[in-house]
């Protein structure tokens, strides 16, 4: 433990470890020292905008107090106890409010300004300023999604500290100099970045505004309801703001473990899928028309009928977003109910892993990790991201074996990099395996799951340090959890059908899946459960509206083990899965629960231990470690297809990498601001190959193979492999392993 | 591969740390663009530094030195601090003002004429800059010898 | 007439350059760094502090202290630096310049005697971007260096700043110099533990480093034989503004700010009087001529009489000159040149100077009057930097020296001078990148 120390504070002594930052101290006393500038998660003090300062006993200037550690014997007056630290900060607020318009009334900020309370509290009550203010144009765009307004900015840095020092993005920056000083991306591009909204948080004022939120609500309209965000296996604490039924916007929730109080662009954006133009509010059934609505007592009785008509030759296609009771209840329904236990399931991690558990902030301390895979790490769990730059400003080793990676490998080539760690003389192996708090990290598909990994983690030791351990990132929010709870309803082993009775779509990530696709031309009847018609549209015979998550209570578990709890946010337009499953369940004579805190407990007790469904609130905690098992090697399900090793290398032919971009799936797309975060159709080749063609960033090429032939914009990756054509997933459309580049 | 960004790779081995080379990088490319920065220059070296455009124009939108703006073929900066300002550094803006028939922060044909801080010569004040060649007790009187050299001359030494 | 005036910094140059190896090599060139490295680093700092050789650059500093500050290798594990303050932008100051001009290898020599001394083999040299011919014989006394070896494990680079006041600022210059905003930083760390890229740094100005070399050539009692107590050896002052002749004189600290107005820069130009002197560059405070005549040129002199030797830039003010127009153009000075980081300067300034040109124009009440002391107090010990605080003080010291000037604005609803001032509608810089600015015209 570190030392204590003894600081007074007007007046007042308070303890602290030393070291401990002067705000915190004060704060710990109940005593305020305001602040703009200061965000601890931004890194080290600027000091810049002087707002916090305060008079220290011995030092006969005011000292920003922000740029301050607790040490014995400090003795600090604030502006309660102090009047030269009162002026000071009367002195700051008036300058402050030089130029700022006070526009506050018709301010999204207004009433949840910083500025506006620290005014009240410490500012000058009248305006000396009889210049003219400093006019500026307003908003600017500085993205589809974020709205400036120069003037109310008071140029703290957070927005561009957050850019350059946190998500290292380097796209918001500090133009100019002194008084002319403005915030600004390049020209006119956008920030474009997957972290750009925390910006708007971290603005103290209303300078930085969501372009979806813009005169949406007043802080005294809304409600914030807790709930964490479904759209990627980090889960992210979230407040859902909601006014009048409607989710208005996403804010962070931080939890320090798991998010550290930041969120990416795909959670905070995505909500207004909710209200989708094509969001299907009513069953749908197959007519002569094609689809048309019909009511849910038909609905359901038409889904009985299809059911009992298939038996068990049902196969059940699940995306991986489901809560683990709606995954639960679809698998007693039919498990149970009808003893169809084949299922197309989402990527799962190991539970081997479990005895490498360890909370997603430890990478920030790490003294060295390895991430292996074929994936961005951005793309699969963006959040990691984040505690990896973290870790690397930190001091941290950061090895990444793929073919955009510091160690570069083909695709494909993970498998083997992770292996070779565990091989006598392997450089980073030998780091990890001496290091205190050393990081494995799988950011690709394959790998059972996390499976090779564990083994790894194993072999080199990392079971026992308590600052180490292995994380695998899969493709789905809750793939681990639907898995589980799919497992844990029935104990029969699963056949494959053929030929298929009804194939049962649960989700829209399966709904939109190519590979589940292919599946329903070998089924007779289709059942999907979706939210959105183009997804339904074609090959349903009974389409079941689905919800969103942040429209159900349930519980998702995360890539750390964590269960963490969904809150219903908003009322769906349609009624919840789990009522209707409930009632299918029923006709079946599977007794279900329709309300989710029951299903919990009864699912808790078969797969999770039996963990109290009430702990999961606020901010979850991790579950312990549990004893290294060696992983049963298990079948490896829908892996993407990059994944897929091989070593045919044919001359003046690349090895096509498909990755699946962040920004992608039915959600993103349904939501206009977004677009601009989607990939653009490019192909990234190495230098060499693109020298080699005489290929320049910008150009148009032709991409062939097999008889298929797409054109793509080019783009020199110079951290990519040689021999790799690497195209986001959507703009690869049907080519195969192996493409044929040629300039236009 | 283009000639700047083997050039930056140069700069930058010179420094511990790459970041360093921006702004030596941004200079070289300022000197090669004509005397200023267009937004291709910024792209390439945002890209020659692996940084982004956004972060070079932060760097060089800070420092007076960069121009943002298409520049003239000789750019005349006239001190006008305290001792140039004592010295009748007004009177020699006011010189190359109507000799050049513009005003002063503005760009016409081959001239660019600014007035600028201290420029470090104040015991020989005036000091005017020609093309960042310093040019000593400069007085209005010699404002029209100054113009008719240099529209004699090209570019280079002022 | 005067006091004898011992030449250090420009010793052997006999009024020319020393530009040439062999022509410095003739006049006992490098044979203190020869010295040097024959000592150990820590004897090397007791040289210095026997000198009691302060710091140039502004704040007078020891240099062998500071020297001291920078941890030996085996207690920090990183590369020690050496950074040579050479962005000379203190309106009134050019010593720096004519230093690198004339006597290049003395400086140079001191950077390797300095870098012995902190155990660094890493020097930069950041040195203002419009010094342009200075870099020139910089780097070609660089080359003469390297072809006869005399670096040895040391590498000086000549790094180009790029406009910017600021960057003279010693954290704000290491920001600059590691390829960012020239923004200063808060202290602590001080740069002696944590400065460059983190690591251990000295940051030095061009004359305390070039005068190092002397230190170690004569030895440091030798030296502080010179100047006077608190203020020993010489300093090469940069003399200004309305005098006849305007240059650097190296003078041993002590000498009397009159005789180098009268006696070597001729006294004032066009047979007017004398109405003030601003001391040290332009952010130390005012004195008039009173004052003026009754001040020696050393540290404790001028902090008795107020003020501060800052850079040693004297800049002597006639009869002509208005002191609200002064006002003004300083304070533009510093509004131009404020980096933006902290609200205090970055507005501050700016209202000033709006202030001071609302008197100026005749425009000012009673209450502007009050309320300029009221925002230069605001500003003042409340910045991040010495920046704004200097605008303040600055300004304020014209303003309780000269009372009467600025009253006769108001009263008069316009400037007394009523057209004649030396300064009299001088154009300030307009903002360099911002578009559109209406031109500053008065
Ligand atoms: C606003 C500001 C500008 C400065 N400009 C310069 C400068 O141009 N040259 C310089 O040597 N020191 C300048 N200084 C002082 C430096 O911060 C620093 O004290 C000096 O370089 C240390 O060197 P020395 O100890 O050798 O004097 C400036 C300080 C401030 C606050
Ligand atoms: S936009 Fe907001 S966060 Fe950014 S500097 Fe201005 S006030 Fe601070
Ligand atoms: S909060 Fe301390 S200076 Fe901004």
């Amino acid at each position: 433990m570190s030392d204590l120390v003894k600081v007074m504070i007007d007046d007042r002594e308070v303890e602290v470890p030393k070291g401990t930052g002067l705000v915190e101290t004060a704060a710990s006393a109940g005593i305020e020292i305001p602040v703009f500038c200061y965000e601890p998660r931004l890194g080290a003090p600027i000091g810049a905008c002087r707002m916090c300062l305060v008079e220290v006993e011995g030092l006969p200037k005011l000292q920003a107090g922000c740029t301050l550690t607790a040490q014995d014997g400090m003795v600090v007056k604030t502006a309660a106890s102090s009047e030269k630290a009162a002026e000071g900060q009367n002195a700051t607020l008036e300058f402050i409010l030089v130029n700022h318009p006070l526009d506050c009334p018709v301010c999204d900020k207004g009433g949840e300004c910083p500025l506006q309370d620290l005014t009240f509290r410490y500012g000058p009550g009248n305006t000396r300023m009889s210049f003219s203010k400093i006019t500026l144009e307003k908003p600017i765009p500085v993205s589809p999604l974020i709205a400036l307004d120069r003037e109310r900015c008071i140029l703290c840095y957070r927005c561009t500290r957050f850019s350059s020092d946190v998500a290292e993005d380097n796209q918001l920056v500090a133009r100019n100099r002194g008084s002319h000083t403005e915030i600004s991306t390049f020209e006119s591009d956008p920030y474009r970045a997957p972290f750009s909204g925390n910006v708007i948080e971290l603005c103290p004022v209303g300078a930085l505004t969501s372009t979806q939120y813009r005169f949406e609500a007043r802080p005294w309209e809304i409600q914030n309801v807790p709930t964490v965000c479904g759209l990627c296996p980090v889960g992210c604490n979230v407040n859902a703001t909601v006014r009048e039924g409607k989710v208005k916007r996403i804010l962070s929730r931080n939890h320090p473990e798991v998010d550290g109080g930041w969120l990416c662009d795909k959670g905070r954006f995505t909500y207004p899928h909710l209200t989708a133009e094509d969001r299907i509010t009513e069953p749908l059934v197959r007519g002569k028309l094609g689809l048309e609505p019909v009511g849910w007592d038909a609905a359901l009785d038409r889904a009985e009928e299809l059911l009992r008509g298939a038996g068990t030759r049902i196969v059940t296609a699940l995306s991986g977003s489901e809560s683990v009771e709606q995954a639960y209840a679809l698998a007693r329904l039919l498990r149970v109910g009808l003893g169809a236990h084949a299922a197309v399931l989402p990527e799962s991690t190991s539970d081997a892993l479990d005895a490498f558990r360890l909370p997603l902030s430890s990478i920030a301390s790490a003294e060295i990790v390895v991430i292996v895979g074929d994936d961005e790490v951005a793309d699969r769990a963006p959040v990691v991201d984040l505690w990896l730059r973290a870790a690397r400003r930190n001091g941290a080793e950061i090895v990444h074996y793929g073919p955009t990676g510091t160690e570069q490998t083909g695709p494909g080539g993970a498998a083997a990099a992770l292996h070779a760690l565990t091989e006598s003389g392997n450089g980073p192996g030998d780091r990890l395996r001496s290091a205190e708090r050393a990081i494995l990290i799988w950011s690709g598909g394959g790998g059972g799951g996390g499976a090779r990994l564990a083994e790894t983690a194993h072999a080199l030791g990392l079971e026992g340090k308590p600052g180490s351990g292995a994380f695998h990132l899969p493709a789905t929010p809750n793939g681990r959890g639907v898995a589980a709870a799919w497992a844990a309803a029935a104990d029969e082993d699963e056949s494959n059908p053929e030929p298929i009775g009804l194939l049962i779509v649960s989700g829209d990530e399966a709904a939109a899946d190519p590979a589940v696709r292919v599946l329903a031309e070998r089924a007779e009847n289709v059942i999907a459960i979706t939210m959105f018609h183009a997804l339904a549209v074609g090959w349903a015979d009974l389409v079941l509206p689905a919800t969103s998550s942040l429209e159900s209570d349930g519980t998702l578990l995360n890539l750390e083990g964590r269960l963490q709890r969904l809150r219903r946010t908003v009322i769906a337009p349609v009624p919840d899965e789990l009522a209707w499953l409930s009632n299918l369940a029923g006709r079946f004579d599977v007794e279900l629960s329709p309300h989710a805190v029951v299903v919990f407990d009864e699912l808790s007790a078969r797969a999770f231990g039996g963990v109290d469904g009430s702990e999961l609130n606020g901010t979850a905690s991790l579950p312990a470690r549990t004893p290294y098992e060696a992983p049963v090697p298990a079948a490896e399900v829908r892996a993407a297809a990059s994944a897929k090793p091989s070593d045919e290398h044919f001359l003046g032919e690349l090895r096509l990498l498909r990755y699946r971009p962040l920004f992608s799936g039915p959600f993103v797309e349904r939501v206009g601001e977004l677009a601009f975060q989607r990939p653009t159709a490019e192909l990234e080749l190495s230098t060499e190959d693109a020298t080699r063609r005489a290929i320049a960033t910008g150009d148009s090429v032709v991409v062939r193979s097999n008889g298929t032939s797409i054109e793509l914009r080019a783009r020199i990756n110079r951290g990519l492999i040689a021999g790799v054509a690497r195209v986001a997933d959507e703009h690869a459309a049907d080519l195969h392993l192996h493409v044929e580049v040629v300039k236009l | 591969m283009s000639a700047l960004y083997e050039e930056i790779q140069e700069i930058r081995a010179r420094y511990p740390e790459s970041l360093s080379a921006v702004m030596p990088a941004l200079q070289l490319a300022q000197e090669r663009s004509g005397g200023w920065l267009p937004e291709e220059a910024f792209r390439e070296v945002a890209d020659a530094l692996d940084l982004t455009p956004a972060y070079c124009l932060s760097i060089a939108s800070f420092y007076d030195m960069f121009r943002l703006e298409p520049v003239g073929e000789h750019m005349i900066e006239v001190c006008t601090n305290i001792s140039c300002g004592l010295n009748g550094a007004q009177q020699v803006v006011e010189a190359f003002e109507s000799e050049l028939g513009m005003r002063a922060g503005e760009t016409t044909g081959a001239f660019s004429l600014r007035t600028v801080e201290c420029l470090g010569g104040c015991g020989w004040a005036t000091i005017v800059a020609v093309n960042n060649r310093h040019r000593l007790n400069v007085q209005a009187g010699d404002v029209a010898g100054i113009v008719a050299e240099l529209r004699g001359t090209g570019r280079g030494e002022g | 007439m005067t006091a004898p005036r011992p030449e250090v910094v420009f010793a052997g140059t006999n009024g020319g350059t020393l530009t040439e190896i062999a022509a410095y090599e003739a006049v006992g060139g490098f044979e203190a760094l020869v010295k040097s490295r024959a000592l150990s680093p820590d004897e090397v700092i007791a040289e210095l502090n026997a000198s009691n050789l302060r710091g140039r650059g502004g704040a007078f500093f020891p240099t062998g202290r500071k020297w001291s500050f920078v941890p030996k290798p085996d207690k920090i594990d990183k590369p020690h630096y050496l950074v040579i303050n050479a962005d000379e932008s203190e309106p009134g100051t050019f010593k720096d310049r004519e230093i690198m001009l004339r006597v290049p290898f003395r400086f140079l020599e001191g950077c390797l005697i300095a870098a012995h001394a902190i155990e660094s083999q890493h020097v930069f040299v950041y040195i203002r971007g419009e010094y342009e011919a200075e870099f020139d014989v910089l780097e070609s006394a660089l080359e003469q260096m390297r072809a006869k070896d005399l670096l040895g494990e040391v590498t000086i680079v000549l790094h180009r700043g790029a406009g910017a006041y600021i960057c003279g600022e010693e954290t704000a210059l290491l920001e600059s110099l590691e390829g960012r905003r020239g923004q200063p930083r808060t202290k602590p760390p001080f740069p002696a533990i944590a400065g460059l890229y983190a690591s251990p740094t000295a940051v030095n100005n061009v004359e305390s480093i070039t005068s190092a070399t002397t230190v170690m050539e004569i030895g440091g009692a030798e030296y502080a034989k010179l100047g006077v107590e608190n203020s020993t050896g010489t300093r090469v002052f940069s003399l200004s503004g309305n005098v006849v002749t305007g240059g650097n004189y190296e003078l041993p600290h002590g000498f009397p700010l009159r005789d180098l107005i009268n006696d070597l820069g001729g006294g004032i130009a066009d047979g007017r009087s004398l109405k003030a002197v601003i001391p040290g560059g332009s952010s130390t405070v005012v004195l008039t001529a009173d004052e003026a005549n009754r001040v020696t040129l050393d540290f404790d002199s001028l902090v008795g009489a107020g003020t501060a030797i800052g850079s040693a830039a004297v800049i002597a003010l006639d009869d002509r000159c208005c002191m609200v127009q002064l006002a003004v153009r300083v304070s533009q000075f510093y509004e131009h040149e404020s980096c933006g980081k902290c609200t205090p300067c970055r507005v501050g300034t700016k209202w000033l100077t709006s202030i001071l040109q609302k008197i100026e124009d005749g425009r000012g009440t009673q209450a502007d009057m009050d309320l300029l002391v009221s925002v230069a107090e605001r500003i003042n010990g409340k910045c991040l930097c010495p920046l704004g605080d200097s605008d303040a003080i600055a300004v304020m010291s014209y303003f309780d020296k000269f009372r009467d000037e600025f009253q006769a604005h108001v009263d008069e609803g316009g400037c007394p001078f009523h057209g004649t001032s030396s300064l009299d509608h001088l154009l300030a810089p307009v903002a360099m990148h911002v578009h559109n600015e209406a031109v500053a015209h008065a």
